[in-house]
């Protein structure tokens, strides 16, 4: 009985792969703002310092100081992109959800999309409209 | 093992004022602090840091304070203490601050660290302190206390192994 110990195998092939937990380090959400009664109108600043005062209401002087962009905004539609690092997305989609009023008059935010890529907030099946 | 585990959080309250530490009350300082968190983390970390939060202990002589939290939150409370710029009592207001000492699982690790933490702070006292009648009273504290090592040694080892236990 020869020894198997002469033909060594060769060693295995080197083999790596990486996994990505969250391959996004921001998530964006399309978001509309709807007032009670709809004439109202709001400047971008104002819009961005009415998430911030959500922000402060739930989670105080440390939440109002979460890093968020507004990167477009609707004038007409009140409708808008916001990005923020994922580690703060909840944060920001539960203030949103429970701020109720704006100097007294009551809104709401309606979440339409969230993505961590912004690509996909281009296109909403929902919206999708069939050209024939 | 299914219970509530808690974070002690020791603190000094520093000030220039000797009539601060005198009024501090449990009640007042409750309000204090539950004012700051709410201030720091809004009405999350005002009702997540409410819920098991109390003063456990205070020492109207040398400032020492033992607040108790729920272990997920503890963070929330250390992190606000640092806010706490002023004692307000009966219309006067005092400048202070908060001196995080120690954060420990039980009291009684808590308080092994405070007697140990005392006894440094005598002999920095001692050091201080200039001839005369003061140094004869802290140098005579401090014999007392030193003289009692050997028994106080033997009640800290069995009592560290039982906090070993309590702690997880």
């Amino acid at each position: 009985m020869k020894h198997l110990s002469k033909n060594k195998l060769p060693s295995p092939a080197t083999f790596e792969r990486i996994v990505y937990k969250n391959p996004s380090e921001y998530h964006y959400m399309k978001v509309q703002l709807e007032f009670q009664d709809h004439g109202f109108r709001l400047t971008d600043a104002q819009f961005k310092q009415l998430i911030v005062l959500a922000l402060r209401d739930l989670f105080g002087e440390v939440g109002a100081a979460l890093p968020f962009d507004v990167l477009t905004y609707e004038e007409k539609t009140l409708s808008a992109i916001l990005r923020i690092c994922s580690s703060g997305l909840v944060k920001l989609w539960s203030s949103l959800t429970l701020l109720g009023s704006y100097q007294n008059k009551k809104c709401a935010f309606r979440v339409m999309q969230v993505s961590p890529f912004l690509l996909a907030l281009s296109g909403n099946s929902r919206e999708f409209i069939l050209e024939e | 093992m299914v219970r509530f585990k808690h974070r002690y959080l020791l603190c000094e309250l520093v000030s220039e004022d000797p009539r601060c530490r005198a009024c501090l009350e449990e009640r007042v300082l409750f309000g204090l602090v539950r004012d700051a968190i709410a201030r720091a983390h809004g009405a999350f970390g005002a009702a997540a840091c409410a819920v098991a939060f109390t003063v456990k202990y205070l020492n109207a002589y040398t400032g020492v304070v033992l607040l108790r939290c729920r272990k997920e939150f503890y963070q929330l409370l250390w992190s606000a203490l640092p806010f706490i710029t002023h004692l307000e009592n009966k219309g006067q207001r005092y400048p202070c601050f908060f001196n995080t000492l120690h954060v420990g699982g039980t009291i009684r690790t808590c308080q092994k660290f405070l007697i140990q933490y005392n006894r440094r702070q005598l002999l920095i006292l001692l050091q201080n302190c200039p001839d005369g009648e003061e140094r004869e009273s802290i140098r005579k504290s401090v014999m007392s206390c030193s003289l009692e090592e050997p028994q106080e040694d033997q009640l800290s080892e069995s009592g560290s192994e039982e906090d070993a236990t309590e702690m997880e």
